[in-house]
This record gives C-alpha cells, sequence and structure tokens, in this order.
C-alpha cells in the first residue's frame, strides 16, 4: 500500500464514496449538494455514484439538522451538511437539545449514527457570519463527539471513523484547507479512530497541542523554533472529544512546557479545557505556565488586513514556544 | 508590573532603619539579587539583593530612617512604567524631606506580614519542584535561570549534575531523601551574617595560635565572697576584664589591630565581652575599661547584660573594641580555643572553676582553679609576647590585689 497526494476535499470524497458503497444506510443531506457536488466541490463524484442518496434541502438548517436526527433516530446513518459551520446555530436545538441527549433520555435503547459536517474557519475573507470556529460549543455538551481534522489523511480516516460511530459526532473541516494536499494511504480499510491524537513531530523542548488549522501554524513554527534551536513537538489531537489525553501527558512528560493552538477566539475556547486539565492532572510536570495562542477576542473583520491581524500567526506560535523555553 | 523593593524585617526586634545608601541611580537596570541597597540597622549594616529586575525608581534619599515594611522604591519593568512611576510616586529627590514624616505614614500602609518578595518563599515551577524532592535536592540553595528568577527543571538538572559529598559512596542504596530531610531552613542573614562574615575572615586572614594556662581561682573566690557580703556583688567576668584591661596596659602590642600593611596599637583599651541571648552572638564593649575600677566595670557589665536582654544593644555598643573576653565557665567547659573578633588580634577564652590537687611545696592540696585560654594572631605577636601576656593576666586572677 501506499500513498497517494489527496487534497482535503478529494480525501473527503473519497471516504464517502468508500462508506456509502460499504453500507448503503448512508446518504447525505444538505443546500445546492447536487448541481455542484456541493458548493466547494466537496462532494465530487457522489451525485453521479449515488444518485437519490445525496439530497438537496431548502434552505433551513433548522429543517436539516432535525431530518438528520430523524433518520438516524429510524435506522439510517446520515450525513447532513451545513455549508457553513456558522449556521449550525439555526440547528442547535435539534442538535445539542435532541441528538446530543436522546440516547441518555431513551436509557441508550436507540443509537443515533449522525454526522454533522460543519466546514469551518477564517481566511476567505466571508466576514463574521462565515469564519468562524465553533468547535468549543460542542465539546461544552455532553453527548457529542467533536473532531477537527488537519491533513488531508486525517480528514478521510477520522470521516470514515465518524460515519462508524452509533454517536452523534460534530466534523469541523476547515474551509481554507479543502484544497491542501497531503499523502493518504491507499488503502480502503484505512480509518483513524476517534479519540486518538497523533504525535506529528516529535520534539523534546516544548510540545505543540493543536487541531484543524492550527496544526499547519505550528508545522510553520516549529520549523522556525528548530532554527534557534528549540525543538518542538507537534501533537495533532485531531478529536477534541472524546480527548487523547493520554498522548498529550505522554508529550508533555518529555518536554515539561506546553502551548495551545487553535484558531478559534482565546476566550472559552478548547485551549481553557485543555490548559485546565494539564494544570490539574500534569502539574509535577509543567516547567512553565501553559500558554494559549488563539484568535482575538473579536467578530472575525471583513477587512483583509483586520482578518489577518486577529488571526493567530505562526510567529505568534514561536513567540509563546520561545517564553515558555524561556528564551 | 512595578517590584516593589520593601525594607525586610532583620531580626525580632527591628523596628526600623537607616537607609544609608542606594547602590544604583535612579533609572539604572537593576538585576535580581545586585545589592540595591544599604540599610544599617542598630546591630548590622545589611547590604539588600535586589527583588528582581528593572529600572531603579527611588522613594527615599539616603541618610531617611526607615520603617520595616515600607516600600522605599521601585523596579519598573521599562521606560514607560518607570515614567508612569515618577509620576505617581515623587521621586527621592523630589521628597528629600520625608525622613521624618514618613515614618507615621509608612506604618499604616505597609502590610504587617512580610512585604515584597517573600525571603520564605522560593519560586519554582512544578517540574523543578517535583524533581527536586525525588532526590531531595533544596531549593534554596538552587539559583533560578527562569522568568523573575524562577527556579525551572534545568536549574535543578545542573544542580544534580554538581559532585555532591554522598555521591563517593555508591553503596548507600537508600534515597538522599530519607537520610537528610530539612528540619529547618535558616536563611545567613542579619546578625548571624555578621558573625558568619566576622568568623570566616577571622580564620581566613589570621594566623592564629592558642596558648593555655591556669590560675588559681582562691583569690577571686574570696574577692566575690567578700563583695557579696559588703553589698557590691561583682560577676566573674568584671574581674577578668579588669584583669585583661590591666595587663593591656603592661602588654600594648595585644591591644592592636592590622590594617594594610602597618600593625596599629591602640592607645584606648576596650574590652569586648561575648554575650548570648539567645538571638545569636553579641560583643558590647566596655569602653576605656583600663581606666575603670571594678564596680566601675561591673556596673558597665549590667548595663550591657540588660541591654542586649531587652535588645537595644546599639551599634556603637558593639563596635571598635580591642579585645575580647569569652567566658563559657558557665556551661561546665574546662578549657577551649577561641576565636580572635577581627579587627581585633587577641581574645582570652575562660573555662570553668573547679577544685583540684595541687603538688607545691612538697604537699597535695585542693585548690580552685581556672583555665585560660589565649589566642592571638601569630604575625604581629610572637609566642613569648603572648605568653608574657598571658603570664600577667593569670597573676591578676590569682591575686586581684594586684590590680589595686
Amino acid at each position: 500500500m501506499s500513498d497517494r497526494l489527496l487534497t482535503a476535499s478529494a480525501a473527503l470524497a473519497e471516504a464517502l464514496i468508500e462508506e456509502m458503497t460499504r453500507d448503503e444506510r448512508i446518504f447525505i443531506l444538505g443546500e445546492d449538494l447536487t448541481a455542484h457536488a456541493g458548493i466547494f466541490g466537496q462532494f465530487k463524484g457522489i451525485p453521479e455514484k449515488f444518485p437519490g442518496r445525496i439530497l438537496d434541502t431548502p434552505i433551513s438548517e433548522t429543517c436539516i439538522a432535525g431530518c438528520g436526527v430523524g433518520a438516524a433516530l429510524t435506522g439510517m446513518r446520515p450525513i447532513v451538511d451545513f455549508h457553513f459551520s456558522d449556521f449550525v446555530t439555526c440547528g442547535m436545538d435539534e442538535l445539542c437539545n435532541q441528538a446530543a441527549k436522546i440516547r441518555y433520555m431513551f436509557g441508550g435503547q436507540v443509537k443515533l449514527p449522525l454526522v454533522v459536517w460543519c466546514p469551518d474557519g477564517a481566511g476567505l475573507r466571508a466576514a463574521a457570519q462565515h469564519s468562524q470556529s465553533l468547535e468549543a460549543w460542542f465539546v461544552h455538551t455532553p453527548g457529542l463527539k467533536v473532531v477537527v481534522p488537519s491533513e488531508a489523511a486525517d480528514v478521510k480516516g477520522l470521516m470514515k471513523a465518524s460515519i462508524r460511530d452509533d454517536n452523534p459526532v460534530m466534523f469541523f473541516q476547515h474551509k481554507r484547507l479543502f484544497r491542501r494536499e497531503g499523502p493518504v494511504p491507499d488503502d480502503p480499510d484505512f480509518v483513524i479512530p476517534l479519540g486518538k491524537a497523533a504525535v506529528k513531530r516529535e520534539g523534546r523542548d516544548v510540545s505543540l497541542f493543536t487541531y484543524g488549522s492550527g496544526y499547519f501554524l505550528c508545522q510553520e513554527a516549529a520549523a522556525e523554533l528548530a532554527r534557534e534551536g528549540i525543538e518542538a513537538e507537534i501533537v495533532d489531537l485531531r478529536t477534541l472529544k472524546p480527548l487523547d489525553f493520554e498522548t498529550v501527558a505522554a508529550s508533555l512528560r518529555k518536554t515539561y512546557r506546553a502551548v495551545i493552538v487553535h484558531e478559534a477566539c482565546l476566550t472559552g475556547g478548547f485551549g481553557a479545557e485543555l490548559a485546565a486539565r494539564i494544570q490539574a492532572e500534569l502539574f509535577d510536570f509543567l516547567d512553565a505556565p501553559v500558554l494559549r495562542v488563539a484568535a482575538k477576542d473579536v467578530p472575525i473583520p471583513f477587512s483583509p488586513p483586520l482578518e489577518d491581524f486577529v488571526l493567530p500567526r505562526a510567529a505568534d506560535v514561536v513567540a509563546a514556544a520561545r517564553s515558555v523555553c524561556n528564551r | 508590573m512595578a517590584i516593589e523593593i520593601a525594607v525586610p524585617k532583620l531580626g525580632l526586634t527591628m523596628e526600623e532603619a537607616v537607609l544609608v545608601a542606594w547602590k544604583a541611580a535612579p533609572g539604572a537596570r537593576v538585576r535580581k539579587d545586585d545589592i540595591v541597597l544599604v540599610l544599617e540597622t542598630d546591630k548590622v549594616t545589611f547590604e539588600m539583593p535586589s527583588p528582581g529586575e528593572g529600572l531603579l525608581h527611588p522613594l527615599v534619599p539616603p541618610g531617611s530612617r526607615i520603617a520595616v515594611g515600607q516600600v522605599v522604591g521601585y523596579l519598573a519593568a521599562d521606560a514607560a512604567e518607570l515614567a508612569r512611576l515618577a509620576a505617581e510616586h515623587p521621586a527621592a529627590a523630589a521628597a528629600a524631606e520625608p525622613a521624618a514624616a514618613g515614618l507615621p505614614a509608612a506604618a499604616t500602609e505597609a502590610p504587617p506580614a512580610a512585604p515584597g518578595p517573600a525571603p520564605g518563599r522560593v519560586k519554582a515551577s512544578p517540574a523543578a519542584r517535583a524533581i527536586a524532592r525525588a532526590h531531595g535536592i533544596e531549593l534554596s540553595g538552587v539559583s533560578g535561570s527562569g522568568p523573575g528568577g524562577r527556579i525551572v527543571r534545568a536549574d535543578v538538572l545542573a544542580a544534580l549534575e554538581r559532585p555532591r559529598p554522598s555521591a563517593a559512596a555508591p553503596a548507600a542504596p537508600a534515597a538522599p531523601a530519607t537520610l537528610l530531610t530539612v528540619l529547618e531552613d535558616i536563611p545567613i542573614t542579619g546578625v548571624r551574617r555578621a558573625i558568619f562574615r566576622n568568623m570566616q575572615a577571622s580564620l581566613a586572614t589570621q594566623a592564629q595560635i592558642t596558648l593555655h594556662t591556669e590560675a588559681s581561682a582562691e583569690a577571686l573566690l574570696r574577692l566575690r565572697q567578700r563583695r557579696k557580703e559588703a553589698g557590691a556583688p561583682v560577676s566573674y567576668n568584671a574581674v577578668f576584664v579588669q584583669a585583661i584591661a590591666r595587663a593591656l596596659r603592661r602588654h600594648p602590642r595585644l591591644n592592636a589591630s592590622v590594617e594594610g600593611d602597618r600593625i596599629r596599637v591602640w592607645r584606648e583599651i576596650h574590652v569586648g565581652v561575648a554575650m548570648d541571648f539567645g538571638g545569636g552572638l553579641f560583643v558590647p564593649k566596655v569602653r576605656h575599661a583600663d581606666a575603670k575600677t571594678l564596680a566601675e566595670i561591673e556596673d558597665e557589665l549590667r548595663r550591657l547584660t540588660e541591654a542586649g536582654r531587652a535588645g537595644r544593644l546599639t551599634l556603637d555598643e558593639m563596635s571598635l573594641g580591642t579585645f575580647t573576653l569569652t567566658n563559657l565557665g558557665a556551661w561546665g567547659v574546662d578549657r577551649f580555643t577561641p576565636i580572635v573578633n577581627p579587627p581585633e588580634s587577641a581574645i582570652l577564652g575562660v573555662g570553668r572553676i573547679e577544685e583540684k590537687a595541687v603538688a607545691a611545696g612538697g604537699e597535695v592540696r585542693v585548690e580552685a582553679r581556672v583555665a585560660l585560654s589565649l589566642t592571638f594572631d601569630h604575625r604581629i605577636i610572637d609566642g613569648a609576647a603572648g605568653a608574657a601576656f598571658l603570664q600577667t593576666v593569670s597573676r591578676f586572677v590569682a591575686e586581684p590585689a594586684l590590680m589595686l
């Protein structure tokens, strides 16, 4: 088996095609899906290959989410496309009050195999209502799983695992990374289990805990840090819930220093949760305060210079890493 | 955040001090643990290390009397903060007179507990603490390289690398942590620091030799008895001080100090008496002891002892001695080799008075005896000169009437 270079979009489509071929209960539901294979072309080949299993809906996220929950409850394995993750607010009751709690409230008598596909993230000059990173909201909702892949292979492996999971999964895929290519294993059985982080770069001086687009900031920062003699370890969390805290702990026990990097804004972000757990469970392994690198606490501006100013940059990661390394 | 420079409490009885000098100019960058100012208390002169790093903004001019806990200056993180501090707190130059007025204000402002950087709390990262704990390393002995002097993991690892005395015994299986744990952690400051430096300087600079002899204490005991019956008791130390002072007059070379390449023989004879009131060693001086009667010496010793017990001995009373008496007789010590109190050049140690069998004139009789041990700086005092002085002291002790 060898790796091929695929874009994140192609990796997603491949995962969907493989899974839909394997299990005919899987179908896709969302706005504007069939005419252009999704507004980002992310479902390329699927409308032709699986006519009737990729469905266009009215412009109502409440309706889409509700259909997804109902279909999942009644034995189907739906994937709902939220178009922009920002629109998830219109499906909040369906997702947080229904999907997240139904298995619990029915005493485990039902399954809810629903994947909520949420293209998220900034950098496309799409302004405040089309640029957010909202994963922390769902991490805060017991009953939901939250997946935020970074590289193409992660998109494929995690999507397959999400589809196969019997619980509702919020799947956040960054819009700006759709065209980014990465090696993807040529193996139809390639699945990345939920709750498994990956150490994607080994280092002894500082752990960079990240996910989604933050991973690429960390890669850039690690290269710069290496030139300065600081060896950064990059841990791509991949799944925020369930969280692979064992991998986090193993890394911190090696480096004694942590920087958490995400594109979502700072306050109440996932970094706060992770920092809290690190200090509580790994106190004796901390040689410096845990620092966070995140977007500023403002709506994402439409102005390109302002948007760039608000988003975290690799230089911010470098500065934070230097700081905890006392350089 | 600006770092406060607050006056530390250097001793139990310390309430105030004089800020003698700032060791850095206003606006100058001071690093942590650099000497930032000099304090003079009634007991010691203290060179205060900086609690942190920053640009100095002094509030109080040199010569001011300041209260314990009073904030006397700040360390600004940068020039902007320095400017803000200058605006909020008038600087030393602008506040030339608050020396007197500053005291009551400071008493209400200053927090009662240890102000500024608490000296007992070592700043260390959790990882550094965990490793230090596992290896039985005392963090107070490790210097921190992290922000604000924080001890980080690397500092403890470096400390572990340094050779340790116990490393020579590889057979010992027990962890050092269980063999050596700290019961009490005492900073070497204040009076202890003064003693520490003095004792070290004593043996490091002088070539000290001790001569021992023994004198009859019969006359001494009789003198004490008579005085007691007469309602004017004297202490042993008063007699020893007088004996020393009178002997020094005959042997002035023992009443001397080395200054540079000269031996300074002093005209005045100021005999210090080592005292311990439980808070460390103090050596108040009996001034012009050679010109004082036994009763005057007794009065002076009594006054100094009371002042010492009350913690009121002044720096003046404890400086500029020319010879020291140290008496361990009350503790049942037979004899010992005292260490000279520099810049003096000689010290007399006195042991306990004990009845002994003495052979004299073909017969053995029982007599009270006292051991006298003279330590002196052999660089400037030859053996014969030292022995002659000790012989004179011994004779005066054996026959106090000779001093009259």
